[in-house]
């Protein structure tokens, strides 16, 4: 079992002054945009640890993605979807919900912006068009709870939601999902992030535990899947369990990492079932986690993700804060499997 | 059903709990970690007789049965390695099991009618048996206070495959139902009132349209051996019948994951599965603790009828939830807080414009126009 590293990885400056919601990579560099439950979403420079721009909104923000490296989205608690522009550090909202809105996801393959929302609604967006709601939205799917997480691969799209369901779309044939499933997890779905190669998702719960699915409902793919525990320790005679807030896949190996309100972040290689590392314990929950493009940067927001209910004060070392670390090849490669000698 | 499991040989497997390893390196990692670990101070042993010359010499408590292992198997006698010293006859059984023992490992899928061609199941969907149960039959037990059904009472059908069609069962009027035993006895049902429906349980096959359910002849209440006579807090202690009996349709879980306990996973190696009963607590080898300050009673899974008793387990450590609030999440119960109270813009603006209503329609009624 690898060592934990002593450090944390370098600390961005100019955080956000409230809790993080979401941290993202662009696709096309190491641009970073973080949203926050201080009403702003954030462009920081990963490698240079500069802050390039700041978009304040009327409510906290609950999600954000990239759409290029020249814009990006975000999903708010005010309802209001909203696009940003990064030159100019300007904003329009595409549309509206009837609730927080909680997820959001550009879709490269559709060409479309995808939004999940407490209204119990997905939401599909068309961002050419020119503003307003009436000219961006492709369509309203109804869901059967309050969408708490959302993943995209190619045409696939997962939709988790309260009450243990998951929805699997092709984004080609929005009119009702292509499978209806119940999570394989006994406790609320925490976070969903499909596999970079498109065969299936993982998706943690809020009972320390992470369950490898496949898309594929044939007899064989299903006997693959699995569940295991993590995100867990044992103090003064009880077990104490945490969520599991976060899941990023590494974009070159395919292996992922986790992240818990223990304040740990692991690497698994999901086919071998192994644990590959563990890093150093971050001061506070780990809120989102983020690979960049290249899979060499790894993104950590350590930030109190409210498990434990209001606190009075935090703790300086509690701050939240974004971590930037260097990935090194050993923490994130898949080892061979190593089968014993068949006995002559 | 006599068909024989088709293994691979090379898979290696557990004796004490028969779960099945990829070699045997990881195999006796699991032994250590699962069943000689020491439960005093968590060391792990090389063998289940070394872990009690262990707790023995260094703790002065003697260990007669292996933690985590199934009955039958808790022996700390026989020395056990990896998969070297397993009897031959276990061995053989091993090898030898029926395809049905193996619990379905079918996804919980429901795909879209449309999607079917001709309306017909997909293969992988479409077969299933139902569960056998755990453990022998129990010698009947008798309690004074449960009325003994007449010999006229017409039996039950056993048990069928879900996909046949058992004849429908008749009650016929009891006695008037007047009193409960103050500690109901397992697995002896008292008769049912008059006004009740009979007790159906249903299960529909993935795929199938819910509106036409097969009837399965399924226990109520999971089989637990020699507790007679528990108490009423007893997670399986059947509970006081109402006057007027709903059907029950209990979810049946095809799908329970497959735990993969790798000695790297977590400093927590004790494995549990909840399983809810109607009127019981969530029989589970530790009490999940609520988390603080989430403001609700502590929301367990969701209820599933089980037709296995759960092996019986060692004291364990009581599990703590850090988030045990099943009905909202994290984020849904911090936005309730003041400080992220927001509205839209559009609800902004028609707060404004009631203020602006109210104010003139204030200055009207005291005879003047103010701005």
């Amino acid at each position: 079992m690898a060592t934990a590293v002593l450090t944390t990885g370098r600390e961005l400056s100019n955080p956000p002054s409230d809790g993080i919601t979401n941290l993202r990579f662009s696709n096309h560099s190491d641009h970073l945009l973080v949203s926050s439950w201080d009403k702003s979403v954030r462009l920081y420079d990963a490698s240079a640890n500069v802050l390039r721009g700041e978009f304040m909104h009327a409510g906290p923000v609950l999600d954000c993605c990239f759409h290029d490296d020249s814009s990006g989205f975000s999903a708010a608690a005010d309802n209001t979807v909203r696009r940003l522009v990064f030159s100019s550090n300007k904003e329009d909202i595409l549309g509206r919900h009837d609730a927080p809105v909680r997820c959001i996801e550009y879709s490269y393959a559709a060409g479309q912006l995808i939004t999940g929302s407490w209204d119990k609604t997905l939401k599909c967006w068309d961002p050419r068009g020119a503003s307003g709601q009436e000219r961006t939205l492709v369509g309203t799917y109804p869901q059967p709870e309050r969408v708490y997480s959302l993943s995209l691969v190619g045409h696939r799209l997962v939709v988790a939601t309260a009450g243990r369901h998951v929805n699997i779309y092709d984004l080609r044939n929005m009119s009702q999902p292509e499978q209806r499933r119940e999570s394989s997890l006994k406790y609320q779905t925490r976070c969903v992030r499909c596999y970079p190669n498109g065969t299936g998702y993982a998706l943690s719960s809020v009972e320390g535990r992470v369950a490898m699915e496949f898309f594929d409902l044939s007899e064989a793919s299903q006997a693959k899947k699995y569940a295991f525990k993590c995100h867990r320790k044992s103090e003064a005679g009880r077990d104490i369990v945490y969520p599991v807030n976060a899941i990023a896949f590494h974009p070159i190996y395919g292996t992922f990492a986790t992240g818990g309100c223990d304040g740990y972040v692991n690497v698994w290689d999901g086919n071998n079932k192994k644990r590959l590392y563990q890093y150093s314990k971050y001061p506070t929950s780990i809120a989102a986690l983020s690979f960049s493009r290249d899979g060499r940067l790894l993104a950590v927001a350590s930030s109190y993700t409210f498990e434990e209910g209001p606190k009075a004060g935090t703790k300086a070392d509690e701050q939240d804060a974004i971590y930037v670390r260097s990935v090194n090849e050993i923490e994130v490669k898949p080892k061979p499997k190593v089968y014993p000698n068949p006995p002559a | 059903m006599g068909k024989k499991k088709k293994r691979v040989s090379s898979k290696v497997w557990c004796y004490y709990c028969d779960r099945e390893f990829d070699d045997e390196k990881i195999l006796v990692q699991h032994q250590k970690a699962k069943h000689f670990k020491c439960h005093v101070c968590h060391k792990k042993l090389s063998t289940a007789g070394g872990m009690a010359i262990h707790v023995l010499q260094v703790h002065k408590e003697s260990v007669t049965k292996v933690p985590n292992a199934k009955p039958g198997r808790e022996s700390t006698d026989i020395e056990i390695y990896g998969m070297q010293g397993i009897p031959p006859d276990i061995l053989a059984a091993h090898y030898g099991e029926e395809e049905d023992d193996v619990p379905s490992k079918a996804a919980k899928v429901d795909i879209p009618p449309t999607q079917l061609v001709g309306g017909m199941i997909p293969p992988p969907l479409g077969t299933g048996y139902p569960s056998r149960p755990a453990l022998p039959t129990m010698p009947p037990v008798y309690n004074p206070a449960v009325p003994v059904p007449p010999n006229a009472w017409v039996v039950p059908p056993r048990p069928q495959p879900w996909f046949s069609q058992p004849p429908v069962v008749s009650v016929p009027p009891a006695a008037p139902y007047t009193q409960q035993p103050l500690f109901p006895v397992q697995n002896v049902r008292p008769p049912l009132p008059a006004t009740a429906p009979a007790l159906q349980t249903q299960i529909t096959p993935p795929g199938l349209p819910t509106s036409a359910p097969v009837p399965v002849s399924q226990p109520l209440f999971p089989v637990v051996g020699n507790n007679h006579t528990t108490t009423q807090s007893s997670a399986f202690s059947a509970p006081p019948l109402p006057s007027s009996v709903p059907s029950v349709t209990p979810v049946m879980s095809t799908n329970v994951p497959v735990d993969t306990h790798l000695s790297s996973n977590s400093s927590v190696t004790s494995s549990y599965q909840a399983i809810g009963v109607p009127g019981g607590a969530a029989s589970n080898s530790h009490s999940y603790a609520s988390g603080p300050n989430t403001g609700g009673p502590s929301i367990g899974p969701p209820p599933v009828i089980a037709n296995k008793a759960p092996a019986p387990q060692p004291a364990t450590n009581e599990v703590y939830l850090v988030w045990d609030d099943e009905a909202m999440s994290m984020e849904e119960r911090r936005m309730s807080l003041p400080k992220y109270q927001v509205h839209d813009e559009s609800s902004q603006m028609s707060s404004i414009d009631a203020a602006i209503d109210k104010r003139i329609l204030e200055s009207r009624l005291a005879g003047r126009m103010a701005f």
